[in-house]
């Protein structure tokens, strides 16, 4: 089945009296790669913190084409005291179950965590402490967790972007799988090669949508040296 | 409710008769007392790891300090002297909703708004303790800032009986989801919850249980007691699971011992400052278990 389409319409956004987003207007089709590319403090988190409903707007975001769509958010770190006694574990049962995670796993989650910590390379750090984990490991582990359930939309925010080569190659990889099971995927990126490998649309956000089209050609014209 | 309060009475002097507590079970306040730590620890043991990982320490102060402007207000008003629970009630949840919905509104930083807030009740319950201390002994103020083990009646114990469940049916079904929605918004938000109605329910959740447990521990007191167990345990846990077990038993004991040795020892040590001090004492110990035993050490 195929993910959900994207709708932004005139999507404008104010942080006091900044402009963050003026007059955003996107149409990303579902079970496609749409990568978001921009200046850091251009607006893009923000733009997505706008379709999560983290921020108020004005203008319209709309989410079409599949009912009530399970939506897998990867965001680029989790604000956890490092010193808390949470585990791997613990962390995947409190993001996915409704049981109180001190009581342990869900019996029916088990088997998908544990396949998927072994997929992101993290099945032998399963009983590790959150904060005892690298950036990069971190990364992996957010990254996991959307995964589960498997989303019909995916929503990342720059989640790889600690991580080393390995991991993001693998994450490339997974979202390549992803894409290819009909998965609708928006992902805030600044790797403008992986953009172009990955992505099949790509829209760079600095306040305003500057270029939107096929992700190669985007990229090809931002890779472009400027004329001396 | 009161054949079960009977029959744990009747339990606890059996163990008393028995040599195993103390022969002051046999007075009935001192068993309501028991009864009511039995309640307060696991409730507060649990509501505190979440209290510790959300970062509502002064909170949690802040509707301690509330509920002596709630009592005031209440005796003013004409409310029992001992119990008045209707507009200490009122004004904590008022008061907590009025400042979450202030939070979600505003840029100021938690901690410069809850001290406003705090500033503002603590402001009102002494304009009004003018008034309050001519209308009754002020022993009555100082049990609800410090808890006494001597005022709790069987009023109290149905209250604490029915927030204890309440409280204890709202964390078994929110836990995580509270959880979640503290430790990052937008991540509760894509996985389907309501951010904002979670956080008015653990709003809801603190105010009835402090309310609840100003009798025993003391309107100043209960956040101390939210904290400490849930930090000693922070200090010898290794997975969540002992977190929250950690933190229910250091609760549950800090409580017991906090009623019983004053007691038999024939301290003049109001029941919530002995609590608080058990309380302080454990975390310590686990603080120096912490430095001193490496498994404990790679812990932290």
């Amino acid at each position: 089945m195929v993910g959900p389409s994207l709708h932004f319409s005139h999507v404008n956004l104010q942080l006091g009296a900044q402009d963050i987003l003026s007059d955003v207007s996107l149409t990303l089709a579902g079970g496609q790669v749409h990568a978001i590319v921009g200046p850091n403090g251009g607006g893009k988190t923000s733009l997505v913190r706008a379709l999560l409903g983290q921020m108020p707007f004005r203008g319209e975001i709309s989410i079409d084409g599949v009912q009530k769509p399970r939506i897998g958010y990867a965001p680029q770190s989790l604000d956890l005291d490092r010193t808390l006694p949470f585990t791997v574990l613990d962390v995947l049962a409190v993001m996915q179950q409704r049981r109180p995670a001190f009581l342990g796993r869900s019996p029916v989650n088990r088997q998908a965590q544990d396949d998927m910590l072994e997929r992101v390379g993290l099945a032998h750090q399963a009983k590790r402490l959150f904060g005892y984990l690298s950036g990069g490991e971190r990364q992996r582990l957010l990254f996991a967790q959307a995964l589960l359930p498997r989303p019909d939309l995916l929503i990342m925010d720059e989640p790889t972007s600690n991580m080393d080569l390995a991991g993001s190659q693998l994450v490339e990889s997974m979202v390549a799988e992803l894409a290819a099971q009909g998965v609708t995927i928006l992902w805030v990126n600044h790797d403008w090669e992986q953009v172009s490998r990955v992505a099949q649309t790509a829209s760079v956000i600095n306040r305003r949508v500057q270029a939107h089209g096929p992700a190669k050609d985007i990229m090809r014209m931002l890779m472009q040296p400027e004329p001396a | 409710m009161s054949d079960v309060y009977a029959l744990l009475r009747s339990a606890l002097e059996g163990l008393a008769t028995l040599g195993l507590l103390p022969q002051a079970m046999f007075f009935q306040f001192v068993s309501n007392a028991v009864i009511a730590a039995l309640l307060i620890g696991p409730l507060l043991g649990i509501l505190g790891t979440m209290v510790v990982v959300k970062r509502m320490a002064f909170f949690s102060q802040a509707i301690g300090n509330a509920a002596l402007t709630g009592v005031s207000i209440g005796v003013l008003l004409g409310e029992s002297n001992s119990s008045p629970y209707v507009s200490t009630f009122a004004f904590c949840v008022i008061f907590g909703l009025i400042l979450r919905y202030t939070q979600q509104r505003t840029s100021l930083s938690n901690d410069v708004l809850i001290g406003v807030f705090l500033s503002i009740s603590l402001a009102i319950g002494a304009s009004l303790l003018l008034f309050v201390s001519a209308r009754t002994n002020t022993h009555v103020l100082e049990n609800v800032m410090f808890g006494s083990i001597l005022t709790v009646s069987v009023t109290d114990l149905n209250i604490l009986v029915v927030v204890t469940l309440v409280c204890l049916a709202l964390i078994g079904f929110l836990y995580n989801q509270m959880l979640l929605a503290s430790l990052s918004p937008s991540l509760a938000q894509a996985r389907g919850l309501d951010v904002r109605l979670i956080e008015y329910v653990f709003v809801l959740v603190i105010t009835l249980v402090t309310v609840a447990c100003v009798k025993i521990v003391g309107a100043v007191l209960v956040e101390a007691l939210l904290v400490i167990p849930a930090a000693a345990s922070r200090n010898i846990s290794s997975s969540l699971r002992g977190f929250v077990v950690y933190s229910v038993i250091i609760a549950t004991v800090s409580c017991l011992l906090g009623i019983i040795v004053p007691m038999q020892s024939n301290l003049p040590v109001p029941s919530g400052g002995a609590i608080i001090l058990t309380a302080a004492f454990v975390f310590m110990l686990t603080a120096l278990v912490r430095n001193l035993v490496p498994r404990f050490r790679v812990a932290s």
